[in-house]
């Protein structure tokens, strides 16, 4: 049974595993874009989603554009400043990462099998790729030196968050404005993170987070 | 309408963002106090709700909100002052940044909605994060970072766990709206597993914007790195409404006959935070880290508190208040002695009481109230703790308690003491010699306020107030009467 609904999921995990073995980041970056677009549309397509109203309809584009335009744009931009263009010897190597993202895939597998019985059925895959997703988010934020893999790292985390958010419960509990409001949040954090970003490149001349060990008891 | 609360120093802090200073100042004085106006209003009742979907003047929230009111309009007045004298950039982000913490600090008092209450959290998160930065060195850039990475991450989590209790609704199959209010009312028939993981989701969550170890790390960074108006905006208001969040979900755990759940899991965490609060405060050498760290401490003494409940926890509300107070005041006298001496180091501050014999009246009054000596009110509270674990026949938790407190008195008492009374400073150069015309009335006066403010509380409380804290924790058992 091949539905686009798992096409899609599949889609999500493979753009995991990518990003962990990606050592450019601007292939990076563009990995988040597709990722961001394939999060938000993966609530269009469900079954209890079917009735939404106009607001709901105009709530999904707005989720598009900012998940995957705005923030990768922004990202973007922040790249193009501090004018890096690779990731250099990042803690865990990229092989062991990829390695390392295949068994979190595993052990999403296995979470989901123990919780089967107490989630809507149907929405298995959903629930493993939420959990690949947001466990890669905190790989990629410990396994890497660069400041701004940590926020794409964050940004991981939070589209496996927002999976289980939209995806996996019933519309008539979180409201669009609700959720307009969580992605609103997610934007400004990104711009502050950016700006950080910049200033601390401006500082020490790079954005390696070994650099920032001044405060320590 | 009540959401005016929070809507107008949202507003007036985006505007203030562009206004010129010499407006600006005097316009975070006039926010402030239509601020405590428009609280004192929402607390008697007289502002109706618009929209009650996501906002609902709770009474653990109120009292949130009028700490957090109360504390700002003296922190504001010391800013005007502190603003005035010292060279900093961008003292219009400065005091619009003030206006919109406080505006997203009432958003989080008030709201009902647990995803808006993360909204709200959230944004605290951001409004705040310009005011750690301020003086732009290298630590306070690292500081800021830190604050907002680990913060965001943390409570990312805390999205997650707010899902997962929408999710036992759906599994449960209740047809309800999702606010707290409604939850509790049908909590017994919530899922139980989910309703598990969203309180674990949501303590890691909230709990690292709380200031729980081990989840504390970024704390004592920022709190040393703020300026101190901010530090004591931090302190004494921030981490209470992260607490809010969790206070909130332990009551709806609670009434779904989970408590003893959550009640395990937040005495663990306020056991953790004082012990580790306890051993780090041993050598610090920076006298706003020993500050950020005796936070620590009093979150877990709240965590605690709650966890035990019954009368340990009108200890922890006690405690959360008089915490603010005096938290808040010791900050403003940190200022103090940053401006007279120049320096964070306790090594270069010696012989306060020589030098500037008012901020030390302030500090080390804040000092006896923040080790929990009588007469102020964290005695009351840290006792009302202690007799209501006794109560719940929990010995060893009761020791430890204990055992931690003394642990911080301590380490706390060292440092203080050398500050006070030691001869000889280690001044680098005499040019730091600190001078007794640096201590402005504006800028001494609103500590003393403070700490009058948690003396009078503990002698005298309007029966108001005391009535609402009776409601708020007389719904998962509290209780007044010992």
């Amino acid at each position: 049974m091949t539905n686009i609904n798992d096409i899609i999921l599949v889609l999500i995990l493979l753009s995991v595993l990518l990003s962990l073995a990606s050592n450019r980041l601007i292939t990076l970056v563009k990995v988040m874009a597709l990722q961001g677009i394939l999060v938000s549309l993966q609530p269009l397509l469900l079954d209890h989603h079917s009735n939404m109203g106009s607001g709901g309809v105009i709530f999904f584009q707005i989720m598009l554009l900012i998940k995957g335009i705005l923030i990768p744009g922004l990202l973007f931009v922040a790249l193009k400043r501090i004018s890096i263009k690779r990731e250099i010897e990042p803690i865990i190597g990229y092989h062991a990462s990829l390695l390392a993202g295949l068994l979190i895939i595993l052990l999403s597998v296995f979470i989901t099998d123990k919780l089967q019985s107490s989630i809507p059925r149907g929405h298995e895959l959903i629930l493993t790729t939420a959990i690949a997703t947001m466990s890669a988010g905190f790989f990629l934020m410990m396994s890497r030196r660069k400041a701004i893999t940590q926020v794409i790292g964050y940004l991981m985390l939070e589209n496996g968050i927002y999976l289980v958010g939209t995806a996996l419960t019933r519309h008539s509990h979180t409201i669009y404005v609700v959720e307009f409001g969580v992605l609103l949040d997610l934007l400004v954090g990104v711009m502050i993170m950016g700006i950080i970003l910049h200033d601390i490149n401006h500082a020490y001349d790079d954005i390696d987070t070994d650099l920032l060990n001044r405060l320590k008891d | 309408m009540l959401e005016l609360i929070f809507l107008l120093p949202l507003l007036t802090g985006i505007i203030s963002l562009f206004l010129p200073l010499n407006i600006g100042r005097p316009m975070l004085l006039i926010v402030a106090l239509l601020h405590v106006q428009l609280s004192i209003m929402g607390w008697l009742g007289k502002l109706p709700v618009y929209n009650a979907d996501f906002f609902s003047p709770q009474p653990a929230g109120m009292l949130v909100l009028l700490v957090t009111s109360f504390i700002f309009f003296w922190i504001s007045l010391y800013t005007v002052r502190y603003i005035k004298e010292t060279g900093m950039e961008n003292k219009p982000v400065f005091l619009g940044c003030m206006l919109l913490f406080l505006g997203t600090m009432s958003m989080v008092t008030l709201a009902d909605h647990p995803i808006v209450l993360w909204i709200a959290i959230e944004a605290t998160t951001l409004v705040s994060a310009p005011l750690i930065f301020l003086h732009r060195s290298k630590e306070a850039l690292e500081a800021t970072w830190k604050y907002v990475l680990i913060c965001s991450v943390g409570i990312a989590l805390a999205l997650l766990g707010c899902f997962f209790i929408t999710l036992s609704i759906d599994i449960a199959d209740v047809d309800i709206p999702l606010t707290f209010a409604s939850l509790n009312q049908v909590a017994g028939q919530l899922d139980p597993i989910w309703l598990k993981a969203g309180f674990i989701f949501i303590l890691i969550g909230f709990g690292t914007k709380m200031g729980l170890a081990p989840l504390h790390t970024w704390l004592p960074d920022a709190h040393s790195q703020a300026p101190s108006s901010a530090s004591a905006l931090l302190s004494g208001a921030l981490l209470n409404c992260a607490f809010l969040g969790i206070y909130k979900t332990h009551t709806l755990m609670v009434l779904a006959g989970l408590g003893d759940f959550s009640g395990k899991l937040l005495v663990g965490f306020g056991l953790i935070s004082m012990l580790v609060a306890g051993i780090f405060i041993m050598r610090q050498s920076d006298y706003k880290r020993m500050l950020a760290y005796s936070s620590i401490e009093n979150m877990g003494v709240i965590a605690f508190g709650v966890g035990i409940g019954g009368f340990a926890l009108y200890g922890a509300i006690l405690h959360m208040i008089h915490h603010s107070l005096i938290k808040s005041s010791l900050f403003l006298s940190a200022g103090n002695i940053m401006r007279g001496f120049g320096s964070k180091a306790v090594k270069e501050v010696g012989g306060l009481i020589k030098y500037l014999p008012k901020t030390f009246l302030s500090f080390f009054a804040g000092f006896i109230g923040i080790a929990g000596l009588p007469p102020f009110g964290l005695f009351l509270s840290e006792l009302f703790i202690l007799i209501g674990t006794f109560q719940a026949h929990k010995p060893v938790a009761a020791f430890l308690f204990g055992f931690s407190l003394l642990l911080v008195i301590a380490g706390a008492a060292k440092i203080v003491m050398k500050m006070s009374f030691s001869d000889k400073p280690a001044w680098q150069n005499p040019m730091t010699q600190p001078q007794q015309r640096n201590e402005t009335f504006m800028r001494t006066f609103p500590p003393y306020v403070l700490l009058l403010a948690s003396l009078v509380l503990c002698i005298w409380m309007p029966d108001r107030l005391y009535t609402t804290i009776a409601n708020t924790i007389q719904i998962i058992g509290g209780t007044i009467n010992g």
